[in-house]
């Protein structure tokens, strides 16, 4: 009878990509004050595909928060960066075949360290871009204009979608009233003018 | 060697085979009721009493009459306490340190809440008491002063002998001592140690769990635990627990006789001295003067490694330990023993307990310093410290 349950056990006594990436484009670290946990995620980001080629962790705590970290790492390698910032909360549950409630915390964790890595890799795009659109999601470091390009070109209806799209609105969530604007106004306008690619 | 290597002796015991056939009649045809007129139930008396001459024997206690059967150790101390403050209504004051067993350091914070003052007497970074800081908390309206005599976690032993002098010589409180993890593991003489109350449990020697005992010092005023049928001389009520008394008499004797101490300790010493000598980021809780400790335990922190992984990865490969930090969304707390000696919490969260016992063998301290270092080597890998 293993100490964690199966799925966790096998990712806790084998964890995939512990470790540093070398050279890493973004780096992020989650820790609680609470139960003394820390864990960091550096990561090796494909600038034009916008995508995830290598993800590395490091982890401070018991079996749950390695094997979260564990097959986080596993799951954001090769995926788009949007993608990986929308990953529900119940992505480690689901992995797991779930979590005991007082370790949820513990996937929680992992997952704020990806978003912190995430928006120190928008961070360091936006510091080298001096671009004067408005930013709306500074998590992610999404402007104005390119969430309207995504709603243009994904006939987006809603929030879920942008966010599912480049990420805007996945971390924090304060922006996401602000994306919902953006959509109805696209949509009043598009009303209007019935041939400007909404179908 | 067997699958399992159990080095988790201070959270409990095997029950001895000496123990278990010495109870065994009880379970089957001698079920009478000590407290029967007839033959049978007489029989049953005669086991209860020559059990409570065994475990009187073990403690060096003046009388038989000076021992009571409890369920348990928790319920020996729980009682001490309570008995005490309900006897003596006029004192208000308990004198305890900050690393009791929880049965006695919860129990006092509950009274805290409620009408009685604490004193909380501080241990040093070696998790040693200094004897004088009783003399300085004890007042006039102190009713009870409790100290253990052999820290759970860290194995630390406190100076009972002399705490019992100072106690006796400058006040009338009682004196009450939580014995349950030293018996059985170094001698015990209630009567040298001055000591009014001494709690024991039966499973943390080879017996069974379910049975304890609470030395009473002849004199000492005490209400009673529990009211009914007058057993125990009217002290705690409810019908004997006739095979677990005997089991307690007889786990006694097993300790009593046994003499492989010894062995215990050069296997605890073989372990302690690899661990600390081979692996970078262990260091020992409490004190490295092991006469001031118990025999058979060590606490040993791996600095910047979760306590839960490390004993989840031993528990994989069949050896059982104890870690000092309980792991949860609401608290990690690390141990209030290592908390109150100082600990770094970076080692604290990472504490381990070893502890042996007499069925430990010297293949099984081997095999566990063969797979410890790669255990500890992979979580450090992982923490990247």
């Amino acid at each position: 009878m293993p100490y964690y349950p199966a799925r966790v056990n096998e990712h806790f006594l084998n964890p995939r990509n512990a470790g540093e990436v070398n050279q890493p484009d973004a780096v992020g670290e989650a820790g609680s004050l609470v139960c003394g946990a820390v864990v960091r995620l550096s990561l090796a980001i494909d600038e034009g595909l916008q995508r995830v080629t290598q993800a590395r962790f490091r982890a401070t705590g018991c079996g749950f928060l390695i094997a979260s970290a564990s097959v986080l790492t596993e799951t954001i390698t090769d995926l788009a960066i949007s993608r990986a910032a929308s990953l529900p909360e119940t992505a480690f549950t689901d992995w797991f075949d779930g979590l005991p409630e007082d370790r949820a915390h513990c996937a929680a964790l992992c997952r704020d360290a990806l978003h912190a890595a995430l928006a120190n890799y928008h961070r360091a795009t936006l510091n080298e871009w001096t671009g004067d659109e408005a930013l709306i999601c500074t998590c992610f470091g999404v402007s104005e204009n390119s969430i309207e390009r995504a709603i243009h070109t994904g006939s987006l209806r809603s929030v879920d979608g942008v966010t599912n799209t480049n990420g805007a609105g996945g971390g924090c969530g304060s922006c996401r009233p602000l994306i919902e604007d953006i959509l109805e106004d696209y949509w009043r306008t598009a009303a209007i003018q019935p041939d400007s690619g909404a179908r | 060697m067997s699958d399992l290597i159990y080095l988790d002796n201070n959270a409990t015991t095997r029950v001895a085979p000496e123990v278990r056939d010495a109870m065994q009649p009880y379970l089957a045809d001698l079920y009478g009721n000590p407290s029967s007129a007839h033959t049978f139930g007489r029989k049953m008396r005669q086991a209860v009493e020559h059990a409570r001459a065994q475990v009187a024997d073990l403690l060096n206690a003046a009388s038989p009459d000076e021992i009571v059967f409890t369920s348990c150790g928790s319920e020996s101390d729980n009682w001490s306490i309570r008995g005490v403050l309900e006897a003596h209504p006029d004192k208000r004051h308990i004198v305890t340190t900050r690393v009791e067993h929880e049965a006695v350091r919860y129990l006092c914070e509950n009274l805290e809440r409620g009408a009685y003052e604490v004193t909380w007497l501080e241990v040093n970074e070696e998790g040693l008491l200094d004897p004088e800081s009783v003399r300085a908390a004890i007042r006039p309206d102190t009713a009870v002063v409790s100290v253990m005599l052999a820290n759970n976690e860290t194995g630390v032993l406190f100076p009972i002998e002399e705490i019992g002098r100072i106690v006796r010589q400058t006040s009338s409180a009682v004196f009450h001592v939580d014995g349950v993890q030293a018996v059985g593991k170094i001698p015990i003489d209630v009567r040298l140690m001055n000591v009014d109350l001494f709690a024991i449990s039966g499973h943390k020697f080879h017996a069974p769990k379910g049975v304890g005992a609470l030395y009473v010092r002849d004199g000492v005023k005490l209400s009673s635990f529990m009211i009914g049928g007058g057993q125990e001389k009217g002290r705690r009520a409810g019908t004997e627990s006739v095979p677990y008394i005997v089991a307690l008499g007889a786990a006694c004797e097993v300790a009593k006789t046994f003499d492989g101490h010894g062995t215990i300790r050069r296997l605890r010493d073989t372990l302690e001295d690899r661990i600390l000598g081979t692996i970078s980021n262990a260091r020992l809780n409490g004190t490295s003067d092991r006469d001031r400790r118990l025999p058979n335990t060590s606490s040993i922190s791996f600095e910047h490694v979760e306590g839960e992984a490390i004993l989840a990865q031993l528990d994989e490969a069949g050896v059982c330990v104890s870690t000092g930090s309980a792991c949860n969304a609401e608290s990690h707390v690390s141990s209030a023993v290592l908390r109150a000696m100082n600990v770094p919490y970076s080692a604290a969260q990472g504490s381990i307990r070893f502890s042996l016992g007499r069925y430990n063998t010297a293949a099984e301290i081997e095999y566990t310093l063969d797979t410890l270092p790669g255990i500890i080597n992979r979580l450090v890998e992982i923490t990247g410290v």
